[in-house]
């Protein structure tokens, strides 16, 4: 009967079909011995893929792993996180500082003010070595000018009390400056000089500089506009001569000008404009010199920096344009972020770009040409395996060469003769934030003794298999801000009681604590996809009911947790983390004035003291004064324990043991090296020297 | 008949445009925003955000932005937010990706259970019958990923070979076939669990349409007129029992661009799944509403298709017109 044997045939047919083809496929051993490519051949796998191959537009972290390795910046952090050169061979950090001369004044010896008076005066003073003057090396006057500028005001209105906004025209009178040119950054230098000149800078009023149709300009508006004093750090650094992009053309001063602009180009749309946003201009001084000028002081601005340079020869105006029309697309609105160079990037790092397949793998070479010296490995590659059980699997097969494990996989492989491995310790931290805005929360005493119910050492242990460590404050441990001397809260539920006792909270008959009546309730809020926050949650709510307070907890889906939650204030206390950079500013996450819509103080800190440390401690470029500041802030803040800080996470890297560094000697003999970690545990830092050997070459360590 | 297809077509159409709508009103609906609006990005201030909403598109109000995007869409326009890549080249790549995992996944399922099914609705209660059903219920029941990792971790363990991506990594330059022989090969794993629990489903479809087939009269009297058994059991029964897996052949159709999540992103496939999954979760609105909406072209074409090969294939259906 056919239609049977059909029946029986076909099934039998497609099987064998796809089944014989496993002979035809090498194995992993074929793969690995087989392959004489492979051991210079690094394979790292990812589970996201990258988005955009542009430094200055990427934002996620897969985008970095490979612009880091094409692109390079002028600077980076060396093995113990201090800034060293890359593009940028050296660098000087200096001020110049302007004051506006205000002829409605007198001096102190009644000779009214004029350009020429005021600055005889600090001569003199500045030949008398006058402390104020101490730093600076030069002062001139500057010439006024006049200039008509737009600007927006809004015009209150009496029927409605809604302001209306309106453009309107005013002509500023930039008054005659003098421009000072200090040694370095002195951000109280202006206080020094208005004592000198007997608060001087104090009178100076800006709305006498502004002339316009409507009298309607605020004095800060004015001083927008015409600031009585400015500072302005500049950044000088001298560029590495020589450094040539993969394509073979000479990086110089042009292409960092040309970065920062397309960082600020509004119609390229970057996710670093904030980062550049203090930035006043970029002034090449010949090829090889750079001048940075900033708006004003933002010591955390430096660390930008290290954002990879674009070749401005392949970007430019001229070249979009002939893409555009090439493409067929209006020239007028096609911009950096449209164009192929983002999926096929050209740079000055040790890689360049080879091949994308989208969401399989992404393949670089090394770019023999390197300032540095070309790297050892030939070839980099980055594949996309987005499920972590077959990612281990690949590595354990010895197809690839390094993969994100998660801590119960390296418990798995960790003691695998095959691997080493590296510890590293996060950048970020878990800590539960309580609303300040909630009566409940204002008492210092409330916040600490329910930090001092949870057994936090437990957590780390049970929770994350002891990968974490106990913090204390807001800084990174690996920094010199994080102040060692703060001691964890302990772990005493019994001092808690007393702590919330001494805040008037005491137990009533059924065992809740209650204050006037009012039992002490609230709602512990976190977000849906975070087990360890999940499990930090319960075990907090579990420590807090013990004491007797009624908490109710609450999960919710990111977006709406955000949205509905966290930004309108409304939750009582929750559960999140915070990663944090290398620098010391912590203006956005503690100070007063980011309390507002969609900022982050979410939970309502504020502290004068700590405020305005805050603002020191961004506008300080003298390393030894930051930290002594942000130990002290750090102090501050884990009195008022704003947070509970909770941990931060550990975690380990593992790798092939047969990957090791391998210099030359001068005859040219190979020295083969350990592979180190860096202070954050980065283990890359020495990529370039990277070798495979066909066999492990150093003895375990 | 023109006439009636034409009515179909025309039907077909208003409810693409609800479509449309409605696909596009989910989508804005839902809470969270793309992520690179995201608000919690501490770095933006409002005039940035604000500079993003406008370059999407997304300061308009809902009908402009309706009208502009579905216009974008036609003219081929439409750009990712994500990476500013086209979507439509972005999603036919994808399609292809996925289409021979679909192709070999949809083969299996029928080769196997239409034997399958028969076979137990022939010897319906024997041993082999139950069997059949416990293995069929526990395919039905296991999740895929389950299933997945250990026939992963079985077949890597003891062949030693790869079994992830489109192909074994790192080996190009080889000759044709067994460039060939080798996307065969990382076609079998993901297709046959893709299919596995297609099997199980329809083999029991197959087995209850075949039951009843066997139960009327005219197998009855087919069997009185003293026809053998295979004869009775593979024309008679069979032909008509297969009826109603006609329509189920335009029902394939929409499939083509679902593309399987789970078994994508485990064997690391790049397919039209994992690209919508991932566009939902950064609320890459074009990708994911264009996906939507071809989906919705495709079922209704799908429909449009059974009713059609139903038509073809039972002469007793017509259309209500004739």
């Amino acid at each position: 009967m056919r239609v049977k044997q059909i029946l029986i045939l076909a099934p039998t047919l497609v099987s064998l079909f796809l089944l014989q083809s496993y002979f035809w496929v090498p194995t992993f051993e074929e793969q690995v011995k087989g392959d004489p490519g492979r051991l210079t051949r690094y394979i790292q796998t990812s589970i996201g893929d990258a988005s955009i191959l542009n430094p200055t537009l990427a934002a996620d972290s897969a985008s970095s792993d490979i612009n880091s390795l094409v692109f390079e910046g002028l600077i980076d952090r060396n093995r113990d996180l201090a800034f060293r050169g890359r593009l940028a061979e050296s660098w000087e950090i200096f001020e110049e500082a302007y004051m506006v001369v205000d002829e409605t004044q007198e001096l102190s010896d009644g000779t009214p003010v004029t350009g020429d008076t005021l600055l005889r005066h600090l001569e003199r003073a500045q030949a008398a070595r006058d402390p104020a003057l101490r730093l600076v090396q030069k002062i001139e006057l500057l010439p006024g000018q006049s200039k008509i500028e737009q600007i927006e005001v809004a015009i209150p209105r009496q029927e409605s009390g809604k302001p209306k906004k309106r453009m309107v025209e005013v002509t500023v009178h930039l008054p005659p400056r003098l421009k000072f040119t200090l040694s370095e950054v002195d951000q109280d230098f202006f206080v020094k000089l208005n004592s000198l000149l007997r608060g001087y800078g104090d009178r100076i009023d800006p709305s006498r500089f502004i002339e316009g149709a409507e009298p309607v300009i605020t004095r800060e508006r004015a001083a927008a506009l015409v600031p009585p004093t400015e500072h302005n750090p500049i950044v000088l650094f001298r560029l590495r001569k020589g450094v040539l992009f993969q394509d073979g053309h000479e990086f110089d001063s042009g292409d960092v000008k040309f970065t920062y602009q397309a960082i600020m180009a509004p119609e390229n749309l970057s996710p670093r404009v904030p980062d550049f946003e203090p930035v006043k201009a970029v002034e090449p001084l010949g090829r090889y010199t750079v001048k940075i000028i900033y708006k004003r002081l933002f010591e955390p601005g430096f660390g930008s920096w290290g954002m990879g340079i674009l070749p401005e020869h392949l970007l430019n105006r001229e070249r979009l344009k002939a893409e555009a029309i090439r493409l067929g697309r209006d020239p007028k609105t096609y911009s950096i972020r449209d164009s192929a160079f983002n999926r096929a990037p050209i740079g000055t790092g040790p890689f360049r770009f080879a091949e994308w397949k989208t969401d399989q793998f992404i393949r670089l070479r090394r770019f023999r040409d390197y300032w540095e010296g070309s790297p050892n490995l030939r070839e980099y590659l980055y594949r996309i395996i987005p499920d972590m059980l077959t990612a281990e699997l690949t590595f354990y097969a010895g197809t690839s060469d390094a993969y994100g494990a998660q801590p119960h996989q390296v418990e798995r492989l960790k003691h695998d003769p095959r691997f080493q491995n590296f510890s590293r310790l996060g950048l970020g931290y878990t800590y539960i934030g309580y609303n300040m805005r909630r009566p409940i929360f204002q008492d210092v005493r409330v916040r600490k003794a329910l930090g001092m119910a949870i057994n936090v050492q437990e957590i780390i242990d049970y929770v994350l298999y002891g990968q974490a460590e106990r913090t204390t404050g807001p800084y990174p441990k690996q920094t010199e801000f994080y102040n060692p001397a703060v001691k964890p809260l302990p772990y005493d539920p019994e001092g808690a009681l007393r702590l919330l006792a001494e805040a008037g909270w005491t137990r009533n008959a059924e065992g809740w604590l209650e204050k006037d009546g009012k039992p002490l309730a609230f709602t512990l809020l976190t977000n849906l996809g975070n087990e360890v926050r999940k499990a930090v949650m319960v075990v907090a709510q579990n420590a807090w009911r013990r004491l007797g307070i009624k908490v109710e907890t609450l999960i919710m889906e990111w977006a709406v947790f955000i949205n509905e939650r966290v930004d309108k204030g409304d939750f009582d206390a929750l559960i999140l983390g915070w990663s944090m950079g290398l620098d010391a500013d912590l203006y956005q996450i503690f100070h007063s004035s980011q309390m507002g819509h969609f900022q982050l103080n979410f939970v309502g800190y504020s502290n004068p003291e700590a405020d305005a440390l805050m603002i020191r401690i961004r506008q300080e470029y003298n390393r030894a004064r930051q930290v002594e500041m942000a130990r002290r802030l750090h102090q501050i803040v884990a009195q008022d324990q704003p947070y509970t800080f909770l941990f931060v996470g550990k975690g380990l890297t593992l790798l092939d043991r047969k990957l090791v560094r391998m210099i030359r000697d001068p005859d040219g003999t190979p020295q083969y090296l350990p592979i180190v970690a860096d202070k954050l545990g980065r283990i890359n830092f020495h990529f370039n020297q990277w070798v495979k050997t066909s066999e492990p070459v150093l003895a375990a360590y | 008949m023109l006439s009636a297809l034409l009515r179909i077509g025309w039907k077909k159409l208003w409810t693409l445009f609800f479509v449309s709508v409605i696909s596009f009103a989910v989508i804005h609906l839902a809470p969270g925003q793309p992520s690179q609006i995201d608000p919690l990005n501490p770095r933006f201030t409002p005039e940035q955000l604000e500079r993003y909403r406008k370059a999407f598109d997304l300061d308009l109000p809902y009908h402009v932005q309706y009208v502009r995007f579905y216009r974008k869409l036609f003219t081929g326009e439409l750009r990712a937010f994500k990476d500013s890549q086209p979507v439509l080249p972005k999603i036919v790549e994808r399609f292809w990706n996925s289409f021979p995992l679909f192709l070999v996944g949809t083969v299996l399922i029928w080769c196997y259970a239409f034997p399958l099914g028969i076979a137990s609705a022939i010897r319906r209660n024997s041993l082999f019958d139950k069997v059949t059903t416990v293995i069929v219920f526990a395919l039905i029941s296991v999740p895929g990923f389950y299933l997945a990792y250990l026939l992963i971790i079985f077949v890597v363990q003891t062949f030693h070979v790869d079994v992830i991506g489109l192909r074994t990594f790192g080996r190009e330059g080889v000759a044709a076939p067994l460039r060939l022989m080798d996307r065969t090969w990382h076609l079998v794993l993901p297709s046959v669990l893709g299919a596995t629990a297609g099997i199980a489903v329809l083999s029991r479809y197959v087995r209850s349409q075949m039951l009843e087939v066997i139960n009327s009269d005219y197998v009855r009297t087919a069997r009185a007129k003293g026809l053998g058994e295979d004869t009775v059991l593979y024309k008679h029964a069979l032909r008509n029992a297969l009826l109603p897996f006609v329509t189920m052949l335009g029902l394939l159709v929409p499939a083509l661009i679902g593309g399987s999540v789970i078994i994508e992103t485990i064997f690391a496939w790049p397919g039209i799944g994992r690209l919508g999954y991932e566009a939902v979760l950064s609320r890459d609105y074009p990708i994911v509403i264009s996906l939507n909406f071809i989906a919705a072209v495709l079922t209704l074409l799908g429909t449009l298709l059974s009713d059609v090969l139903y038509m073809v294939a039972d002469p007793r259906i017509r259309l209500e017109a004739e």
